[in-house]
Formats: structure tokens, sequence, C-alpha cells
């Protein structure tokens, strides 16, 4: 879809945009990985590194944003030149979005003085799980611009919601014994609606690539080019 | 005995070269009909020779509205706009089959006068053409031969009025008795729009109307074709599908002869239904 264009330099700006988007979300999806691991392992080192990542995937969103005004400019994109454009502007947005409740969940380890019981380590892992799973293939949906995998990738978005609701849900049940504890669940249960939030991002972002074309003429046009 | 635009096709589309064209044909996607339209065109096919360049093309063109036809060279847009005032019946060897209604007037009727079509239907060309005569002159010179006004007092008035139309009056007020060619390109192209307009058509024909013109002077037509439409039905060809976008309600893609797609311009440029319009206007096509 990104390609076949009579000026061979518009192909590659698209899919070096394209590319971009790709690598930003590679990040996005460490940052998240990396976040979980120091919440679930107390590691402030790795939390640290969290942090100071962010910036890299704020400077992705900034560089998009100019690369893309600079396209749209000089390119005057139409159709499904002008959909996929739009819909990269989008999806690095979401992108960025997953970046910040990354660092949400990484500010945790510095900032607060108990650690997570094991319990709810297992639940902040099983939602990440989950998450990470729903990002991974929004990208690869992404990736290979395919509404299937996309469509996919919305549907699934309930089992992240149904695992946010029971995590919360045993959550409550553990919050309400030793009281000093409390600030910790709350904090957990700051974790888990980030996690939950990452999911929706996932599925917003599966659904910017539906809209980049009708259905059938964007599957017709996909075993055309193949 | 009435009959409906659909029996007045003139002989069988095709006939005469089927034989030797075996080409694939596309059914045109989109909407062909509009509400209040002021021509409507049914499988309207044009031979020059043995050679078949438009093929069964059908649409309605709608009052008050911009129709672009966009297509790469040799598509088949400029010669269907020269079918709406039978322009092409000066080319020798060219024949036209197919129904060309205008306010429900068949224009091919042996009761139909060309020349009065041309006066109901009007046309501005790529290149600007005043006549080698004064201002006033080149917009006066339809009104005096059609015999439409009775007096220099009301002619007075449609040339005041259609240079007033064309945006070009306050730039030439006081300079009406000067040739027309003295004129800058961009004013020249406004002077032969305030000419076809003095007669006050129903459609205005334009055949890349802005290809010899500066962006400046571009902007200036197509603010005036935006103004226009609210009076007029308008088709433009062209070549800008970028100007296709911005003045025009309803964009028509011709490719190799056939109507591949109409419809709403936003929908056209946003999401077009047929793959050889998505290709031209993405620049894919080879």
């Amino acid at each position: 879809m990104l390609e076949g264009h009579i000026a061979k330099a518009y192909d590659g700006a698209l899919s070096a945009l394209h590319m971009r988007v790709l690598e930003m979300g590679g990040l996005a999806l460490d940052q998240v990985r990396e976040s979980v691991h120091a919440y679930t392992q107390w590691n402030p080192v790795s939390a640290q590194r969290v942090v100071e990542r962010e910036r890299m995937v704020n400077d992705y969103d900034s560089i998009l944003d100019t690369e893309q005004l600079a396209l749209i400019a000089r390119r005057n994109p139409v159709a499904s030149d002008l959909r996929i454009i739009i819909a990269i502007a989008k999806t690095a947005a979401e992108l960025e979005r997953i970046g910040d409740e990354a660092t949400k969940i990484a500010r945790n380890v510095l900032t607060a003085d108990l650690r997570p019981a094991p319990p709810t380590c297992r639940d902040v892992a099983q939602l990440a799980r989950l998450a990470m799973n729903q990002l991974r293939q929004g990208l690869e949906a992404f990736d290979r611009l395919e509404a299937t995998l996309a469509a996919q990738v919305i549907h699934d978005d309930r089992l992240v919601d149904a695992e946010y609701a029971a995590a919360l849900q045993r959550l409550r049940l553990r919050a309400v014994e030793p009281p000093l504890r409390i600030g910790a669940a709350l904090d957990a249960a700051f974790v888990l609606k980030s996690l939950e939030r990452i999911g929706d991002h996932a599925r917003n972002l599966a659904r910017h690539i539906q809209a980049i074309g009708p259905r059938d003429a964007w599957l017709a046009a996909l075993s055309a080019k193949a | 005995m009435n009959t409906t635009i659909e029996q007045r096709r003139i002989g069988v589309p095709g006939a005469a070269s089927s034989l030797l064209d075996s080409r694939v044909e596309h059914t045109t996607v989109g909407q062909i009909n509009v509400d209040n339209a002021v021509f409507k065109c049914r499988e309207v096919n044009v031979y020059y020779g043995d050679k078949r360049a438009l093929r069964n093309v059908s649409i309605d063109v709608g009052r008050q509205q911009v129709l672009a036809m966009i297509g790469p060279s040799g598509c088949g847009k400029s010669t269907f706009l020269r079918c709406l005032n039978r322009m092409n019946d000066t080319i020798p060897g060219a024949r036209v089959t197919g129904a060309i209604e205008l306010d429900g007037r068949d224009i091919h009727d042996r009761a139909q006068d060309p020349v009065e079509l041309r006066v109901r239907v009007g046309m501005v060309f790529q290149k600007p053409n005043p006549f080698a005569k004064s201002i006033y002159d080149n917009v006066a010179y339809g009104p005096r031969i059609h015999g439409i006004v009775r007096g220099r007092a009301e002619l007075d008035e449609i040339v005041h009025t259609s240079l007033q139309l064309a945006g070009l009056w306050d730039e030439v007020k006081d300079r009406l008795h000067k040739p027309g060619t003295g004129l800058s390109g961009g004013q020249q192209q406004r002077l032969c729009i305030a000419r076809t307009i003095a007669v006050k058509p129903r459609v205005i024909l334009m055949d890349e109307p802005c290809s010899a013109l500066d962006p400046i002077a571009t902007a200036r037509i197509e603010d005036l074709i935006d103004q226009l439409r609210q009076d007029y039905a308008i088709v433009i060809v062209t070549h800008s599908m970028q100007q296709a976008a911005r003045v025009s309600q309803r964009t028509a893609y011709f490719h190799m002869g056939e109507l591949i797609e109409v419809g709403d311009t936003d929908r056209m440029f946003t999401n077009p239904g047929h793959k050889l319009t998505e290709d031209y206007i993405t620049g894919r096509f080879g």
C-alpha cells in the first residue's frame, strides 16, 4: 500500500515514516516490558532506565510530527496515501501515551515506600502479558497493514478488560487486611489501570489501521500486490 | 410520442468497432444521476473516423455545481466536454452517438441550432483568446451578434455586470476601450469568462482554464469559479487534481475513453471506489 508511486521518492518517504513508527512501537513495547519488570522485581535501576528513555519516545513523536507535516505539504497526499498518513499520526499518538503509562508504572518504584505483595506482582505480570501481547499484535498489524489482525486485536481487548476487573477485585479483597499496606494497594490499582490503558491504546491503534480502508478493497489490493 | 432519454440513444453503442475492439469495458462506479440535472448524458460514444475516443459515457451535470473531469492525457475528458456544446461537430470525421439532453431537450435534435446551443453552453479555453478588439467590445460581442440587447444603455449594463461578475471591473473600468489583448494572462482569462457570461448561458464549460496562468491568477480564477457556480452549472477539465479537489463538488475520472468513476469530490479524494481512480489520484498510474 505504501509503494507503486510513479515518484519513487514518495514511496521512500512513506516507507520511512512507516518504519519510524515501527521503531517507536518497539521502544514503547520495551518500555512497558521494562517498567513491569521494574515493578514486579522492585528494581530501581530498571525503573530509572524507563524514566530516562521516556524522552526518546517523545522525541520519536516530535520527529514524526515534523516528517508528516513535510510529507503532506510536499506531496498533497490523497485517498489511501492520506488515510495511511493520518493512521500513522494517530498511531504515533497512541504509542506516545503507552510510553507515558510505562513511565507512570516505573515511577512507583522510585517514589513508593512499600513494594507490592507477591500476589499483586502475579496479577500485574499476568495483566501485563495480555496488554503486551495486544500491543505486539497491534504493531504486527501495523507493520503488515493487516486489517484481519487489527480486527483480532480489537476483539481481544475484552480479555484485557476482564483480567483488569478480576485483578482489581482480588486487590480489593487483599487490601482490607493490613491497613499499613493501603498505600501499596492504591499504587497497585494505578499500575493495573495503566496496563488496562495500554491495552486500550493497542486497541485504538488497531482501529486506526482498520480506518485506512474499506476492508474488501483493502484485502483485494493486498492480494493483488501479493 | 414521449420517449425517455434511455430510449432516445442514437445508434447501437460500440457496434461499429466491437469486432476490432475486444477490450473489457468498465461499469462506472458511483452515482451518475443528480437531482436538478441541467445536462443528462447517456451512453455517449465519440468516434474520430475508426477510432473510438469515448465509450458509453453516462453522467448528469447538476445545477449550481462544479463538475471536475480528470484523467490522463487522451482519456476522453476534453472530447466529452466538447460533446456538451457540439464542438465535435466541427471536427471532420467525428461522430457522436448516444443521448445528451440540456434542460430536457435533445441537443442533437434537428431543430436545435448549434450556434444557439453554444450561447446556452459557453466555453472557456486553455489559452485566453480575447478578440483583437477593445475590452468593452470583447464582452459586448456576444450580446450584439445574438441580438440579446436593445440599446446602448442595456449593452453598457451587461458589459458592466459581466466584468463585475468576472472580478475584472475594478481593474479595467478606466480602460474599457483599450485592447483586450493588452491585459495580463489572468486578466485575459477573466475577460474571456466575462465574455462567456455576457450572453447568460446555462452552463459554462472550461477546458484547463488555468494551465497557462501563474498561481495567483489561478487562485483568482478558482475563486471566480466558486462564485459563478451560484448561478451556473460549470464543467471543468483539469490536469491538476488539487484544482479539481479545490473547486468542484463532483469529480469524474476518465480512463481510456471510459467514465470509470463519478462522485462527491470529498469522497473521490479520500476514499475512491475504483482502483484505477485510486492509482491515478495517488500518482501510481504508470
